[in-house]
């Protein structure tokens, strides 16, 4: 089967101790390397103000996950501890690597283009020439 | 009335988040309308077109040739949004369609995980 790119983000409430959020990662990683997955980086972005209330919170502790996994169901088991952890307050999971795919599309059609991009100049003058030939033949006859 | 008084406050200046946008030209008229020979009574009829110069908007992201947007920068996506939460046109910004489909796509992502308001309270 193939390997899928994921993002897992979840917000934790800001008075959680770190240490419970090391050890809610730490279950996380477990899982994952059970199903023979990897966390392809694990960033603490800290506390930060929410966009709007959730949960009564203004704040929270933002944790991202970076994911490859080839098995759907290690998503379903992660989001499923996720909602059960009383910390968690909010958490995302998007799929990632077909826009990835998409993107390199772009940048190489990009480059390609970049590459042709000297274009020779217009040949606009050559055939303005050749009406006129004519035109002094009839005022002369 | 106790009611007029918070109402005021909800239209700020600032609703069209960047300044450039059309109709704030010289004169104020809609642009296009021919004017017509009986525009104007009295005075001197000015000859052709008013040429008010329209800045040529360019997509940001095709400019910085950023591929894939990141809904993960809430301070970049800020620039697409009203002060309100709304996501700003693409004849506002100027963002081409291919990348204004997925800005939308990327600020939707973002309010999702409370990085963006949906709708800011006032």
């Amino acid at each position: 089967m193939e390997e899928r790119l994921y993002d897992l983000i979840f917000i934790c409430r800001p008075d959680t101790p770190e240490t419970e959020i090391d050890k809610l990662i730490a279950t996380l990683q477990h899982a994952v390397d059970e199903k023979q997955a990897k966390l392809e980086k694990i960033e603490k972005w800290g506390t930060r103000r929410l966009a709007y209330r959730v949960k009564r919170l203004r704040e929270g502790f933002f944790v991202y996950l970076l994911l490859r996994s080839s098995h759907g169901e290690l998503l379903k088991e992660l989001e499923r501890r996720l909602r059960v952890s009383d910390a968690v307050v909010k958490y995302l999971t998007i799929r990632l690597d077909e826009e990835i795919k998409r993107q390199e599309k772009f940048t190489k059609r990009r480059e390609r283009r970049a590459a042709r991009r000297p274009r020779k100049p217009a040949a606009a003058p050559a055939p303005l020439g050749a009406p006129a030939a004519p035109e002094q033949a009839a005022a002369k006859g | 009335m106790p009611e007029e008084t918070p109402a005021a406050p909800q239209h700020p200046p600032s609703q069209h988040g960047p300044s450039h946008h059309s109709s704030g030209g010289p004169g104020g008229r809609p642009p296009g309308g021919p004017g017509g020979p009986g525009g104007r009574p009295g005075g001197p009829h000015r000859r052709g077109k008013r040429n008010y110069v329209r800045k040529k908007k360019v997509c940001r992201f095709c400019v910085d040739k950023i591929d894939l947007i990141d809904y993960k920068k809430p301070e970049m996506l800020q620039s697409f949004v009203q002060e309100r939460g709304k996501i700003l046109p693409r004849r506002i910004t100027g963002t081409c369609a291919r990348h204004q489909r997925w800005l939308t796509v990327a600020i939707k992502r973002a309010q999702n995980i409370a990085l963006l308001p949906f709708a800011s309270e006032l």
